[in-house]
Parts: C-alpha cells; structure tokens; sequence
C-alpha cells in the first residue's frame, strides 16, 4: 500500500479549512530547550535592554541544498532576486504558487559554491525538497528534521545573541573585534577554540549574530558565550519567551501555505506526506470562511515587498506582475486595549461561559492563528501572531488590514476566540467569543509606537 | 574553594534563610512530561468530570530499601504507626527532626516481605538514606533520582514507570484495560491488574472521591502501558495530563507538597548536614514569598500544621517523638485553603497591562515561583498565617492556595494574603522586579472542593477534617 499523500487526505476530508481548523496536533511545541531559563519577563528584557541568547537547534527543519543547479532552482522558487548572492551571504526566501501566494519563507544560507542550507519552518523547505527531487535540475538535497523530545541530536547548532550587548559579547568570546560586515553576511569567528560561522543579524535597530557550527562543538560554544555574556548581563531564552520576539521585530511566522487548492498544486500535494505540516498544522481564530483561498497572503500583505523582483524568471511572477503596485492591505502591529484584556482574563474567575483564554506570554493556540480584525461591523483584516510583551506592558499581535485603515493610532477591534463555542482542537476548551479593541502601530513595533500612539 | 557538605555551605554563607531566598536554581521543574497535551483548562476538568491519566515517572525520587532491618529503620523515622502495615499496603510517611518539625512526606510502598520502596521529592528520601548508610541497619538502600530537570534532548531512563487512572470514570477505564471486574480494595492497598497481557502493581488511589490506582512497572514498558490506557479511555472522555496542569491537582485535593525541611538548625541533625552534599535540593531548593525571617527555624512546621495530626503515633519510638509529645496538646496552626479575591488578582493582571512598576505575575495555572513557597497572610494587620502552594483551577473558576493559619482563625473569615516580596524582590532568577500587593483571600477548608469535602471520608488527606 502505498504512504497517503496530503492531496489523498485533503480528498477524504472534504473541505481543507474543516480539516485544518479540527485538527489534532495539539499545541506547536518548541522541543528540547527548557521553558524558563529564569523567567520569561527578565528574558524578554535581556533582547531589548542588555542581551538575549536564543537556542533555535531544535524547532526548525534544515535543508541541505547542493549541486551545480542549485542557484538557478532557488532562483525559481522565489520571489527575491539572486543577481548578487554570493557566498558568505544569506536572504530571507520568499517561495509562492503559481497565483503569487505565499507558500511559505525560509533563511538560505549561500554556504559554498554550488551548496546551500534553508532552514525554518516547513512549508518553504517542502516545496524546494519537491523541486529538488522532481524537477530534473542537476541539485541534490538532504534533509534534516527538527528535534522531537527524547532525541535531540541535530546536524548543527543554532544559537543566536541579540540585544545591544551583543556586539561586545560576541568580541569577549571570541576574543577580537566583530568584523565589520553588512546585515545577513557571514563570517567566522573562533569561540571555544571552534570555529563558528555567523551572519550577521540584528532585531529592532541592534546588531546581532546567528551562529552555527557543527553540533558536537555546541556545548562548548554556548558555555563560552554564556560566560562570556556575563558582565553584560546576557540571559537564555528559553521555549516560552522566544517565539515572542517576533512581536517586537514584525516577522510573521506563520501565514497558512498556499497549497490547498489550484489544478497547478496537485503534483505537489500528491508528493506531500499526509502526515506532514501542510496536512496535520491547525488553524484557528475567529476569521473563518469555508474558502481555504481566503487565507493565503501575498508576499506584499507580509511586507515582502521590497523583495520581489522582476529580474528573473520564477513561479507566481505573471500574478505578482498582475498585482501590480496597487497594495490593497498592509501589515501592522496591533496593541491590544488593556481595559479589554483583562476583561477577557476576568473570566477565569466567573462560573460559566468564558472568553478564550489568553496564555502568556504567547496567547497562540494554533499553528496558523487567524483573528477576524472590525472596523465598524466590517472584516477590515486579520490578526495572526498573539502574545505579550513585557518591554511594551501590552499585548500584541501581528495583523494584516485594508490600507485604508492602517495609519498608525487608527482604532480597530479584533474578535477573540471561536465561532460556536470553539472548534475541535485540543487547545481549545468551550469558550465564547469576546471583542477586543486594539490600536494599530507600526511594524517593528517599537518605543515610539509606544509612547505616540497607545493611549495610556 | 567548593564545600563538600550542607553543614559547610550553610557556615560560609552565613544566614540560611537568605542564602536559600536567593538560590539561583531556577523553577521548579516537573520533568520530562510535556507542558500540555491538550490544554491545562481542560486537563484541569477532566479529573473532575471524566478521567485523567497522571504521569508521574519523572518528578519524585524512588528509594528502594531492602533487608532485615528495613521496617525498623522505617518505623524509626515515621510519625506514623507500623502496627499493621503488610505486604501490599503503602501509607504517607512523614519523618521529622528531633524538634518534631517535618523533613518532607511521601509514599511507603510495603512491596513484599522485608522490602519496600519509598516515592516523593527529596528531603525525607535522602534522610531515610543517611540513616540507612550510618545507623548500623541491615539494610541496602537504592536510590532511582528523578529525571533531569533539562535532559537537553537526551534520553530519560529511569527504573520504573509510574502512572495513576483518576475521575469519576477513572474505574471505568481501569475495568475496560484489565478487561473485566477489578476488586475495589480499600484505600492505599496493593494489588494487581493487567494492561496490554502484562501484569501490573496496583495501588488503590482516588480522587474527589472517585476511585483510581497508581500503577506502576519496569520503565521500558511505560510506552505500551501509556498507548493502551489512553486509546482504551479515549471513549470515557480520558485525557493525558501535562506538567502545566499536573502539579495543580492538589490544589483541590489539599497536599502542601514543599514545606521547608527541617533539618538546617539544631546538634542533633549537624551529623546529617555535613552527610549531605553541598549541592543537592536542601542547599540549592530555593525558598521565597513575603514571609521573611532571618530566623530559619520560622519556615519549619510541625506535622500537626500540616494536617497530618492524625497519623503521630505514640506507640512506637520514632525521632522527634519526644518533641511531639510536649506539642500534642498544645493548640496547633491548621491547615486551610485559601480562596484568592477575583477583583485583586485581576489588578495584577491589569498592572502588567501598565508602564512601569507592576506586581509580581501570577503564572497560570501553577503560580509557585519558589521550591517551598511561604507568603504572609494577615488579618486586621497581624500576622495569622502561611500560604504555602498556590495556583488556579479552572473547577472552582479561582486562584486557590494551601496553607496553615492560627487556631483563632475561623473557616469563612477573610484575610488578607500579601503576594510579590520586599524589596522589589529577591535574587531569584524567577523573581522579576516587582511591588508587593494585598490581596484579599477567604479562609476555606482543605480539601477546597465541594465534591471532595463530602465524598472523600476515607482518604487520607481529608483523614483530619
């Protein structure tokens, strides 16, 4: 019998959105790294006032890419342009279908002549993989799939310092001045005796590094940045603060992969395991419509943007082209009205119906988040990635909305929670839906965010 | 310079009670078992409306004590009574100090003759071990340590695997998996079932008055145990219970897990500080909350306090029954649930919703930030009591602690309960810089639950109330 593919699943299931919003999987895990280094408070302070140490060896999925084909397959699977991508140099790879929606993006790393690695959630990794093995170039590709509990063994580690310490944490483990190089450009530094390669990084405006090297040198790097880090108060993140990062830096994690649907995916979807993300990734939120097409995002509703370019020949271009300039919605960060948040935790404390419950400091409860955004009684947008920051005292989430309603200080209101008592996943107990108001701001949300735009 | 005992650790640092407030160890951590299966309200419900599966292969120490000896040793260090304790019986063993206040409690496993095993945190394993190791018994002792508090992905082997069935359909399930009927046996003893052709120790356990079993085997067969319980419950509405919700239940059930060993102070316990190492849960455990005396011997508590009066026997020597002697009759401090004021916990929330200052977050659904937690409680402006283990249950809609309060104290009074510590806060890493707050709690009975106050008469938790 041959392994079920998610286009035989998709099948069996009727309709992909019933599938998705009911699914099983249970909550997103961040495997491996502890829940709490110290507290999630103190470490989400370390990124912005002193120094944050992110472990990510575990959660996402890495894939390996070589082959005199290589750059010219990559190149036709994203929206960015490849004219100067050098060795030594990595971009974010924005991968869509053939309608210009988002698949999914990844972080490529140009490691050497002709080899690369992609690595992050699995949606982009996917779709190269299958081009890759089905697309007659002459590349190779090998995988490698994030750590599930118990076995935690990868093919490299994966740390990053961030915060405005981190330039002179970097220069006091390895012992040198940080050379100077350009955002996402790699070099090398020696830390432990070991040779690490870094890229240069950075979140909200500071300079950082991401680190990788080979894992059986892991230990020791971390041991000696943590060391290191000390005069400079750095602390490690752990599993429940991290993906909150992203609510002060815009990056949305988690758009649904446009692969649902469309005559021209159906190759793809017969490749894709069942089992897999695209097959088992939950989606939940108050946006609900039975036309799975209504979830997909463009690369210009993420604010991608700038990336794309018309210089080369890729899938999604004639529709992007078609898109044209015309940029109906945009992202924004949403500050949630405090009055109405604790409302909604007030719940707790009542006998009977209760709205969703808000988890801290990441409020998500399913893999792909949709919260229908109103203005007025209209859906104006959506609202994906949900937590708390502890630098800006306020919940925050990561939305897309109509132009015409995105100016910083505009007043909107998001649904929180789902339709009906809530759908079947695990992560939802019986709830009702509450209206929460919320302030747009800018993306990356930041100080002057704050202090222009949040009421007090 | 690195000290080789608790005894050197404790002279060099000082004050205890301020060496222990700022430990840097960190949470503490129920290991291995995931933050959540499904999520914790639900989890939370399940033991009160359908069944649960615990798993608890990874939080507590097992100490296997084996040999001629073993009973005397044990009856030598236990309030409690031996008279009639057999093969196949277990019971909540409580040593003391010789001043008569409590090292820690846990499970007695009477396994067979002349053997048992001793479950629970640290503190009374490792004083059963000292006085197994330096007191000239015939014994062998084995200690199986929990599971790392971070394996960093490694893999986690202990010698047994150890699970309970609880909920009002927990013998329902236990019926199905053993594929017909299992003799309900009384409270705390010990049989036999079968799960998935194998046979399994049985403990007789129960919960808001419902019967359940521990159970427990050889660990590689946790995997196979696990997927047969859980696909067979599926149906009763089972559902697994994750580290986020599990430690909550006796929040409702009305065990104080962690009061403070006993056993910094005092001649006659120096030989077992300097037995112990200087790294181990005595001198690492952190201790915190408002309730701060540079005075150590103000954190311990007597058995009486802690509800467990019933089980000091005087029929038997034991150490600390000289001192428990002279305290018997004397009024005791007693043990209550606390039920915490909806409108001031919800000013905490709302003061992480504010720039600056806010008070000390009250995590959900386990708020403890400390190994043992001691926090003020007042009435009136005085002192009238502890809280000691707190967080919220989803069952009864309100953030509950354990605690003990003066005899004075009546059932139903309110007092005032002061959370966050002075200072803006200790040198704990899990104590961010905070302001302390009055928050308004009823004094409520142990356990807190309607269900379990009337349905639970045989328990051994409730054997006071």
């Amino acid at each position: 019998m041959s392994k079920q593919s998610l286009e035989d699943r998709l099948r069996a299931a009727g309709n992909p959105v019933d599938m998705l919003r009911n699914s099983q999987i249970g909550p997103y895990a961040f495997p491996v790294v502890r829940a709490e280094f110290t507290n999630w408070r103190d470490e989400q302070h370390a990124w912005r006032e002193t120094c944050a140490l992110f472990d990510q060896s575990h959660h996402m999925t890495d894939l390996y890419i070589e082959g005199p084909g290589a750059l010219d397959l990559l190149s036709r699977l994203a929206v960015n342009s490849f004219k100067t991508f050098r060795v030594d140099q990595a971009k974010q790879l924005i991968a869509c279908n053939h309608d210009g929606y988002v698949i999914g993006d990844a972080i490529l790393f140009h490691l050497d002549e002709n080899r690369f690695s992609l690595v992050g959630r699995p949606p982009a990794i996917n779709w190269v993989q299958y081009h890759c093995e089905t697309g007659g170039h002459d590349v190779r590709a090998e995988r490698d799939e994030r750590s599930v509990a118990n076995q935690g063994r990868r093919k490299v580690y994966r740390y990053q310092v961030q915060g405005p310490h981190a330039l002179k944490v970097m220069e006091r483990a390895s012992g040198k001045p940080a050379p100077d190089i350009k955002f996402f450009n790699m070099d090398v530094f020696t830390i432990a005796g070991r040779k690490v390669r870094a890229l240069r990084h950075g979140m909200v405006g500071q300079p950082g590094w991401e680190m990788f090297g080979p894992w059986e040198h892991g230990e020791d790097v971390k041991a000696a940045i943590v060391e290191a880090g000390q005069a400079f108060g750095l602390k490690q993140v752990g599993t429940r603060t991290y993906p909150t990062s992203t609510l002060e830096s815009g990056w949305i994690p988690s758009p649904v992969p446009a692969v649902y649907s469309g005559e021209r995916m159906r190759a793809y979807r017969e490749w894709l395991p069942a089992q897999g993300y695209e097959g088992t990734a939950s989606l939940g939120g108050s946006f609900y419509s039975n036309d799975i097409g209504d979830y997909y995002l463009t690369p210009y509703d993420l604010g991608y943007g700038p990336f794309v370019r018309f210089d080369h020949d890729f899938i999604g271009r004639e529709a992007l082209a078609k898109m044209g300039d015309t940029v109906r919605r945009k992202k924004v960060t949403l500050a949630w009205n405090s009055e109405d948040v604790t409302r909604a935790f007030g719940d707790l404390f009542v006998k009977g119906d209760a709205a969703k419950y808000i988890d801290l400091p990441l409020a998500n409860y399913s893999t792909l988040p949709y919260d229908r955004v109103l203005k007025g009684r209209n859906t104006i947008g959506v609202s994906t990635y949900t937590g708390y920051s502890h630098n800006e005292r306020s919940m925050l989430s990561l939305a897309i909305v109509d132009v015409a309603h995105s100016e910083p200080g505009t007043e909107v209101t998001l649904v929180w929670g789902e339709e009906g008592g809530g759908s079947r996943k695990p992560t939802v107990e019986r709830h009702v839906q509450t209206e929460i108001r919320a302030t747009v701001g800018p993306v990356p949300y930041g100080d002057v965010a704050r202090t222009a735009y949040r009421p007090t | 310079m690195s000290h080789k005992s608790l005894e050197d650790l404790l002279r060099s640092a000082g004050n205890t009670a301020q060496m222990l407030r700022n430990s840097e160890i960190g949470a503490y951590v129920y290991p291995v078992v995931p933050a959540e299966f499904s999520n914790w309200r639900d989890e939370q419900r399940a033991w009160r409306e359908t069944a649960v599966l615990f798993d608890q292969s990874h939080h507590m120490v097992d100490l296997h004590i084996e040999g001629p000896d073993a009973l005397a040793l044990l009856s030598r260090l236990a309030v409690n009574t031996f008279d009639n304790f057999t093969v196949n019986r277990a019971k909540q063993f409580i040593p003391c100090s010789y001043d008569g206040h409590v090292i820690g409690d846990g499970i007695l496993f009477y396994l067979a003759r002349n053997k048992f095993v001793f479950v629970g945190r640290a503190p009374s394993a490792n004083w059963i071990e000292f006085h197994g190791a330096t007191g000239g018994y015939k014994v062998k002792i084995e200690k199986d340590d929990r599971s790392p508090s971070n394996p960093k992905g490694k893999a986690v082997v202990r010698r047994s695997y150890r699970f309970q069935i609880q909920g009002p359909n927990a013998w329902k399930v236990i019926e199905k998996v053993h594929g017909g009927r299992v003799k309900e046996l009384k409270f705390f003893h010990m049989d036999y079932m079968n799960v998935a052709g194998r046979k399994v120790r049985t403990l007789r356990h129960g919960m808001a008055g419902a019967p359940g079993l521990e159970i427990w085997g050889p660990y590689a067969q946790r995997e196979k145990v696990r997927e047969t319980i859980v696909e067979t419950g599926k149906k009763l509405g089972l559902v697994q219970v994750g580290s986020r919700a599990y430690a909550t239940n006796t929040l409702e059930s009305g065990w104080i897990p962690s009061p403070l060993p006993a056993v910094y102070t005092g001649e006659k316990m120096k030989a077992y500080r300097k037995w112990l190492p200087a790294s181990g849960y005595e001198a690492s455990g952190s201790l915190g909350g408002s309730f701060y005396s540079n005075n150590i011997e103000d954190y311990y508590v007597t058995p009486y306090e802690i509800g467990y009066g019933p089980f000091v026997k005087f029929d038997h020597d034991f150490i600390g029954r000289n001192a428990l002697e002279k305290k018997a009759d004397e009024p005791h401090r007693r043990k209550v649930t606390f039920a915490w004021n909806a409108d001031d916990v919800a000013k905490v929330w709302r003061s992480m919703l504010s720039p600056g200052d806010h008070y000390k977050y009250i995590d959900l659904p386990l708020s403890n930030y400390t190994s043992s937690s001691y926090d003020k409680v007042l009435s009136r402006g005085k002192m009238v009591g502890l809280s000691m283990f707190s967080g919220y249950s989803y069952n009864e809609r309100s953030v509950l602690s354990l605690g003990i309060v003066d005899p004075s104290v009546e059932i139903g009074s309110e007092v005032t309960l002061v959370w966050g510590e002075e200072g803006g806060g200790s040198k704990k890493t899990t104590v961010e810089r905070h302001k302390q707050i009055e928050i308004r709690a009823i004094v409520s009975p142990v356990p807190y639950s309607k269900v379990v106050r009337e349905s639970y008469a045989e328990g051994w938790r409730s054997a006071q109330a």
